[in-house]
C-alpha cells in the first residue's frame, strides 16, 4: 500500500478532510455516497485523493443504495464505507440492518444535523437512537462518538479494523460542527503507531473450485421457522455481549468525590470539560463522566462512578431532546441517582450552559 | 408605489427571491406563473418542492406549498391528488430529485400515469450541495465529486429522463423538454402539462434544460453556451408526447 | 486572510468592499461576522445567517450585488473558497476577465495535507489556474509556534520561486510577534484571527 502520510506531523484540516485522510490511512478500497450536508466534503475529498492510491469510488443513486452497495463490497472482500446525515442515515437504517444480520464488516460516518425530518443541515446530537438502535434489529453494532478531529482520525482507523475483527456494522458518529471545523491533528501512518490493519476477506468470491475445494456460499437474513429465528437472535446477542468488554470505551475525571456527575457525549464533552474545570475553581465539585463508545455502552463503568462518587446528582447535558438521556436510563436501570438534564436540540452547548444549569440545580 | 409586473400567482413578499444571479430557475417559476394566471387555477394549485435549489421555490407562489424530503416529492404529490383529485398537483424538482434519488418514484407514477404534473429543472449538478455530479453531468464535465471529468465507463451516460418517461406511460401521457433559452416554447409546455392534468388524460411532465453559472463557474456568454451548444444537442428539445399534436412539437 | 487584508486596507482610510464567493458547502465563512465587519466600516457583501434562506440547505448561494462587484468605487476582496473549478470562480464576477486592477492571490497553508509538500503545493497551485501571487500562511490554528509558520515559510518559497510567482507576504498571527524573528526576504504582515469567531 502507497505510504498515505509522508511524515508523521501536525496538520490543520476539516473534520470531513480528515475522514477521507484516515479512511485511505487505513486502507479502505472504496467509498459509495450520496451528497447530503454536511458530510458531502467526505467525498471531494476522497474523489481527489482516491486515484492517486488506487481507491475506487462511486455516488450512488440515493443512501439506500450507497449502503446496500458497501454491504455488496465487503461481502466481497473488501474494505468499504459510506457517510451520511440525518434523512440520509434514516434511508441507510434498512442497509445497516442487513450488516447487523449478516456480519458485515461495514463502516459509516454519521455527521449529525438538525432533525427530524430535514430539520437544519448545521449540527445536532439527535442521531443517536438512529446510530445506535435504528432499522428493525436488536442494535448489534458499534458506535464511537468522537469530539475531537485527532479522535475522528484515530477512530476511523480503529473504526475499520473493529469492524473487520468483530464483524459489526461499525460506525463514527459526529456532527456537523466537527465535520466543518478546522483544527491541528497529528497524522500517521498506522504501522508506525505500532496498528496492525485487519487483513479483510470475502465472504463470496472465495477462491478455489467449488464442489472440489470447497462448497458454495450460500447467505442469508431470512428465516423460515420462529425457531430458526430465536437461535440467530440468542447467537447473535451471545456473541455481542461476549466482546462488548474489549470495545467499550470511555472517559472520566473528577468523579471520586463529585457532588454532581456531568455527563456528555461527543463535542458537548468538550464543553463539559471546562465546565468542570471551572466549577471546581469554583468549589463546586463536579465529575466529568463521557462514554465514548455509545454502543456498547460503558455502563458497568458509569454505575462504579455514581458508586465511589456518592454523587446526588448527575447532569445530562445534550444537543437532542433526551436520545442521550433515554440511551443512558435503559443501560443504568436501577440507579437511584436525581438525573437532571440540558436539552438543547440542534445548538451547540457551551461550558457557560453547563455551569449555569449546574448551578441552578446544586 | 410601482406594482410590479409579475405573474399574480407570485407571492410578493417572498420577492426579490434568493436564487443566484443568472439561474434559470427564476425563468422557469416566471413561465409557471403566468400559465397558472393564464388558465386560473391558483386556487386549486398545490405546488410542491424537493431539496436542492427547487427548494427555493417553496414560499415562491401564492399558492399551497408544501416542501417535501429529497426525491419524494413525486409521492407526495401522488398523494395530494389521489386524496384530492380536484386539485392540481404540481412537483417541482432538481434532476438529482428526479432523476437519482427520486427516479423509483418518477418511474412508478409514470407506469401509473398518475394524474399529476411534475416540472424537472435540469442544471447538470447538484447546485444547493455545491455542485456534486448529477444523473445528467455531461461526459468529461467536471464537478465536486468528479474532479477529473465524468467518466461515462465508472458512472454511465447521462439520464435522458424524458425518453423513458415517454416509453413507460401509456397514452393520455404529456412527456416534453423544454429549455430556458425559448421562453415562450417553455410557456407552451407547461401550459399542455397543466392542460393534460386539468382535463385528466394522464401524466405530464417537463424537463427544462437550465443555467447553473455559479457551479459551472461560468460568465454569461459561457454559460448561453453551455446551454445551448453542449446540453441542448445533448438533451433534444420538443415534446416527446402529447395528446394534443400527433407527432409532438419538435 | 482576506478579512485581515480588507482591515489593513481600511485603517488606511480607503473605502473597502468585501465579496464572499465561497460558494462550495461554505462554513468558515463572512456570513457570521458581516456585521461585525460593517460595524467596523466594511462594506460585506455576503449573506448573513439570518437571511441565507432559514430553510435548510447551507447554499451555494450567490448573492446577485457579488456579481457586479468590480463595478463599485474604492477596493475590492473577492473571498473565494475552495473547488474543483479553482481561479475560474471569478467568471461569476463581471469584468474579472478583463480587469487591469484584479489580482490573483493563492493563499497557502503549509499544514493542510494537500498543500503539505513541495509536490503538492505545485501540483495544486498550478490547478488553480490564474495566480499572481502566493501568500504564504501557514499555521496550525491554536496551536502555532513560529518554528512550524518558518518551516511551511520555507517551503512555500522554495515552490513560488520553482512556479516564478512572487510571494506578497507572509502572515503570521499577531500573538507571536515577539517570538518571530526569521528574515525571508519577503514582508511580514500579523493578522487577527477571525475565523473562530466565523461558525455559522
Amino acid at each position: 500500500m502507497l505510504k498515505v502520510v509522508d511524515e508523521t506531523k501536525k496538520a490543520f484540516l476539516t473534520g470531513n478532510e480528515t475522514i477521507a485522510w484516515a479512511a485511505l490511512a487505513a486502507g479502505a478500497d472504496i467509498m459509495f455516497g450520496y451528497p447530503i450536508t454536511p458530510q458531502n466534503e467526505v467525498m471531494h475529498y476522497w474523489t481527489r485523493l482516491a486515484p492517486k492510491y488506487g481507491r475506487g469510488f462511486l455516488q450512488t443513486e440515493d443512501e439506500i443504495s450507497a449502503g446496500f452497495t458497501v454491504c455488496g463490497a465487503v461481502q466481497a472482500g473488501k474494505k468499504a464505507f459510506t457517510a451520511t446525515a440525518g434523512p440520509g442515515n434514516v434511508l441507510m437504517q434498512e442497509p445497516f440492518g442487513m450488516a447487523e444480520a449478516m456480519r458485515l464488516p461495514l463502516f459509516a460516518i454519521i455527521q449529525q444535523r438538525g432533525g427530524p425530518s430535514s430539520g437544519t443541515v448545521i449540527y445536532s446530537q439527535q442521531e443517536v437512537t438512529l446510530t445506535t438502535f435504528g432499522g428493525n434489529g436488536e442494535g448489534y453494532r458499534v458506535v464511537y462518538s468522537s469530539a475531537t478531529h485527532q479522535e475522528i482520525y484515530d477512530y476511523t482507523i480503529k473504526g475499520f479494523n473493529v469492524a473487520w475483527k468483530y464483524r459489526w456494522p461499525t460506525f463514527l458518529l459526529g456532527d456537523g460542527y466537527q465535520a466543518k471545523m478546522r483544527e491541528p491533528l497529528e497524522m500517521y501512518n498506522p504501522e508506525e503507531k505500532g496498528i496492525e490493519l485487519e487483513p479483510a476477506y470475502p465472504l463470496l468470491g472465495l477462491p478455489g473450485k467449488i464442489g472440489e475445494d470447497r462448497e458454495p456460499q450460500h447467505l442469508c437474513n431470512i428465516y423460515s421457522l420462529e425457531e430458526e429465528l430465536y437461535d440467530v437472535v440468542m447467537n447473535l446477542s451471545a456473541d455481542y455481549e461476549r466482546v462488548a468488554p474489549e470495545l467499550i470505551e470511555w472517559q472520566e475525571h473528577s468523579c471520586e468525590d463529585a457532588d454532581i456527575i456531568i455527563l456528555t457525549h461527543g463535542v458537548v464533552s468538550r464543553a463539559a470539560d471546562d465546565a468542570v474545570k471551572a466549577l471546581r475553581a469554583q468549589g463546586i465539585k463536579a465529575g466529568y463522566f463521557r462514554p465514548i463508545t455509545l454502543r456498547p455502552y460503558p455502563t458497568q463503568q458509569l454505575r462504579e462512578a455514581i458508586a465511589k462518587s456518592g454523587a446526588k446528582k448527575l447532569l445530562i447535558a445534550e444537543s437532542s431532546y433526551g436520545q442521550f438521556e433515554r440511551l443512558t436510563k435503559q443501560e443504568i436501570y436501577g440507579e437511584t441517582i436525581k438525573i437532571e438534564h440540558l436539552y438543547m436540540p440542534g445548538v451547540g452547548i457551551i461550558d457557560h450552559d453547563i455551569i449555569n444549569k449546574v448551578k441552578s440545580v446544586l | 408605489m410601482i406594482t410590479p409586473a409579475v405573474p399574480k400567482s407570485w407571492y410578493l413578499p417572498s420577492k426579490p427571491h434568493k436564487f443566484c444571479p443568472g439561474c434559470g430557475h427564476g425563468i422557469v417559476l416566471k413561465a409557471l406563473g403566468e400559465v397558472i394566471d393564464e388558465l386560473e387555477i391558483q386556487d386549486q394549485t398545490i405546488f410542491g418542492c424537493d431539496i436542492g435549489c427547487s427548494l427555493l421555490s417553496w414560499n415562491f407562489f401564492a399558492c399551497d406549498s408544501t416542501q417535501t424530503h429529497h426525491g419524494r416529492t413525486t409521492p407526495v404529490m401522488v398523494g395530494i391528488k389521489r386524496a384530492r383529485p380536484e386539485l392540481i398537483s404540481i412537483g417541482y424538482m432538481g434532476d438529482g430529485g428526479g432523476y437519482s434519488i427520486g427516479s423509483q418514484h418518477l418511474l412508478n407514477a409514470a407506469v401509473r400515469n398518475e394524474r399529476v404534473t411534475l416540472i424537472l429543472v435540469n442544471n447538470t449538478n447538484y447546485g444547493m450541495t455545491g455542485g456534486q455530479m448529477a444523473p445528467t453531468t455531461l461526459p468529461g464535465q467536471k464537478t465536486e465529486t468528479t474532479p477529473y471529468g465524468r467518466d461515462p465507463e465508472i458512472t454511465g451516460y447521462p439520464t435522458k429522463g424524458p425518453e423513458f418517461i415517454a416509453q413507460v406511460t401509456p397514452d393520455g401521457a404529456y412527456v416534453a423538454r423544454a429549455t430556458v433559452s425559448k421562453y415562450k416554447q417553455l410557456k407552451r409546455f407547461l401550459r399542455n402539462a397543466l392542460r393534460n392534468q386539468i382535463e385528466g388524460n394522464g401524466f405530464s411532465f417537463v424537463e427544462v434544460l437550465s443555467t447553473c453559472p455559479t457551479n459551472w463557474r461560468t460568465n454569461a456568454q459561457q454559460t448561453w453556451h453551455f446551454l445551448e451548444d453542449e446540453m441542448e444537442p445533448y438533451f433534444p428539445v420538443g415534446e416527446l408526447k402529447s395528446p394534443f399534436s400527433k407527432g409532438g412539437e419538435k | 486572510m482576506a478579512i485581515n487584508r480588507a482591515l489593513e486596507l481600511k485603517s488606511q482610510g480607503r473605502q473597502v468592499t468585501l465579496v464572499d464567493l465561497d460558494t462550495v458547502e461554505p462554513f468558515y465563512t463572512l456570513r457570521p461576522l458581516k456585521e461585525l465587519l460593517e460595524q467596523m466600516g466594511l462594506t460585506v457583501i455576503g449573506l448573513t445567517p439570518t437571511n441565507s434562506f432559514g430553510l435548510g440547505e447551507t447554499g451555494a448561494m450567490l448573492v446577485p450585488a457579488a456579481r457586479w462587484a468590480l463595478r463599485r468605487e474604492g477596493d475590492i476582496i473577492l473571498d473565494v473558497g475552495y473547488g474543483v473549478y479553482g481561479a475560474q470562480t471569478l467568471n461569476l464576477v463581471e469584468g474579472a476577465d478583463t480587469s487591469t486592477e484584479l489580482r490573483v492571490i493563492a493563499v497557502i497553508n503549509y499544514s493542510r495535507p494537500m498543500t503539505s509538500t513541495k509536490g503538492r503545493i505545485i501540483e495544486y497551485v498550478k490547478e488553480l489556474g490564474r495566480v499572481d501571487a502566493l501568500v504564504a500562511n501557514t499555521h496550525l490554528g491554536d496551536e502555532t509556534t513560529p518554528e512550524v509558520i518558518e518551516k511551511g515559510t520555507q517551503v512555500i518559497l522554495e515552490c513560488a520561486e520553482e512556479l516564478g510567482i512572487p510571494v506578497d507576504y507572509i502572515a503570521v498571527d499577531r500573538k507571536l510577534a515577539d517570538k518571530w524573528s526569521p528574515d525571508f526576504g519577503v514582508p511580514v504582515k500579523w493578522i487577527t484571527r477571525y475565523m473562530p469567531a466565523a461558525v455559522w
